[in-house]
């Protein structure tokens, strides 16, 4: 077992420093490389995408169309999808005990952005 | 209580659940390979943990279930390298899931920094497991300081909770959190603080060989249920110009008195053990157990038995609780005459029971000669043998049973080691 435990670490470290160097040398994933036509959104357009299979959600003024997220996302479905169809950024800026998604969390909703959000009038 | 064969399968059947649970309730789908995989040993490697952390508890109900004390903790060190393992391949799997794409993404999934608490606190907890498990795999640590670093593994567990707390998955985990919670504290109120342990006074010490005395400790209260070649976990505190060390040590119980009597061989292994040479009547004391189980349920076939030093206390708790029933030869190797425990009473014994036969022999500081000294290969095929004493003795003894044609299912060990 201590032989199992000391070439599982080496292999842990091992891998990371190369996870960590590569990904450093690597350029970032460019969100503007994704499909992200700049069209408006309404409010009542959005509220139609409101099922686990089709979700968008505005967050921030963006609509992102997060179906083909939702299934990766680490919540149960039961957490994210009620905010399906709808503004979610407060849900987003307070995820669990009132703290905001990460900054890796806005690089990948960046990915399924599809719009903005069109101002309601009065 | 389980047969035997039952009992053999309970801990690798508790593991199985243990692990398959939490998998299964989080068994991901439409998900990449690799992202379902890391999913997967994460949740298997905290389900082991759980499985890991109920295999700690030093209750006597429960190591009866389990099939002794030795194997919940043979399992407990594999469940938890194995649960370590997987989790260590889990954010790896993670991350390498958008390795081909964006290695930058990558980096990002399992960079520590910048990435918010959930992931923070998975990294603490898999460093506090690493560090644990370093120390644990440290013997020569001294054993006070040894059992502290040892908890820094149950802290590891709480973080790598919180980790998914921190996700926001809450359903599940609150009460895992609560039942890991609760396993720790039982763990270390009831066994280490000492609760379910029993008071006694020690009211004799004899030293009966080099650095070995045995301590006769008379119960305050109900007396512990134990048997002839059980072992038990106890700790001496302080009275009677004595200041014991107050820390459990497992010792073999040497006798059993009628009224709840019991004497225990101690030799001087550690600090503590070393202080307890010095013991004397009037120190108050407190008794876990009976635990262990290899002596019990002996068939009544033609037996071996092989004690190395110290080893030889159970064979004498079971000498002395009345006469054999069935042909026993007692091998018993020790150092030098000045270190062979019990050997005059066991000659005695042995002068006065047919059926046992003794033979002793003083090995000297080399390893004993093992083929010349067990019985001729046919005689030994059709005996149980039963093996107690220093792991290296034990280890070299199966290796030679095993040459000599003795099955395993014949051969029984019982190793002391807790650590």
């Amino acid at each position: 077992m201590r032989r199992l435990y000391i070439c599982a670490t080496a292999v842990f470290w091992l891998l990371v420093a190369t996870v960590a160097i590569v990904g450093n040398w690597s350029p970032a994933a460019d969100p503007a490389s994704a499909p992200a036509p700049e069209r408006l959104i309404p409010v009542a357009e959005l509220a139609k995408h409101a099922l686990p299979n089709d979700c968008w959600m505005a967050i921030r003024g963006v609509v992102h169309d997060v179906s083909a997220y939702l299934p990766e996302h680490p919540s149960r479905p039961s957490v994210v999808v009620p905010w399906c169809g709808r503004e979610a950024t407060e849900a987003y800026e307070t995820k669990t005990r009132g703290r905001p998604h990460s900054a890796q969390a806005d690089e990948l909703l960046a990915r399924y952005r599809i719009g903005r959000l069109a101002a309601e009038r009065p | 209580m389980l047969s035997a064969n039952r009992q053999r399968l309970a801990i690798p059947l508790l593991l199985l659940a243990s692990t398959a649970g939490p998998a299964y309730w989080a068994l991901p789908e439409g998900l990449s390979p690799l992202r379902s995989l890391g999913i997967i040993l994460g949740w298997a490697g905290c389900g082991l943990l759980l499985g890991s952390l109920l295999l700690m508890l030093r209750e006597t109900w429960l190591s009866r279930w389990l099939g002794g004390l030795e194997d919940m903790y043979r399992w407990h060190h594999r469940a938890g390298i194995v649960a370590y393992v997987a989790l260590l391949a889990h954010p790896l799997a993670l991350a390498v899931d958008s390795w081909p794409e964006f290695p930058a993404v990558a980096w990002q999934t399992l960079s520590p920094f910048g990435n918010g608490w959930a992931v923070r606190l998975g990294w603490l907890s898999l460093l506090l497991l690493m560090f644990g498990l370093a120390t644990t795999f440290a013997t020569r640590i001294p054993y006070r300081s040894w059992r502290w670093l040892h908890a820094s593994l149950g802290v590891g567990v709480l973080l790598g909770l919180g980790h998914l707390l921190q996700l926001g998955i809450e359903e599940p985990v609150l009460p895992l959190l609560a039942l890991a919670m609760l396993l720790l504290g039982w763990r270390f109120i009831r066994d280490d603080a000492g609760l379910a342990a029993r008071p006694y006074l020690v009211h004799s010490a004899t030293p009966i060989a080099n650095g070995v005395v045995e301590i006769g400790l008379q119960p305050l209260a109900e007396p512990i249920a134990a048997d002839a070649g059980q072992f038990v976990v106890v700790a001496f505190f302080a009275g009677a110009g004595f200041r014991g060390c107050g820390q459990f040590h497992p010792f073999s119980v040497s006798s059993i008195g009628g009224d709840g009597e019991i004497r225990v061989g101690v030799k001087a292994l550690g600090d503590c053990t070393r202080h307890l040479q010095s013991i004397a009547a009037g120190v108050p004391a407190r008794v876990h157990g009976g635990f262990g189980s290899f002596l019990a349920g002996r068939p009544a076939t033609v037996q071996l038995w092989l004690a190395g030093g110290i080893g030889v206390t159970p064979f004498v708790a079971l000498l002395r609780a009345g006469p054999l029933s069935q042909p026993t030869t007692l091998i018993y190797l020790y150092r030098s005459a000045a270190d062979a425990a019990y050997l005059a009473e066991l000659q005695t014994l042995a002068a006065a029971d047919r059926l046992l036969s003794l033979q002793a022999h003083a090995t000297g500081d080399l390893p004993p000669d093992l083929a010349s000294l067990l019985p001729a290969g046919r005689d030994l095929a059709s005996r149980e043998c039963y093996i107690c004493g220093p792991p290296a003795m034990v280890a070299a003894v199966r290796r030679a049973l095993r040459r000599c044609g003795v099955t395993t299912r014949h051969i029984h060990f019982e190793n002391f080691d807790f650590r």
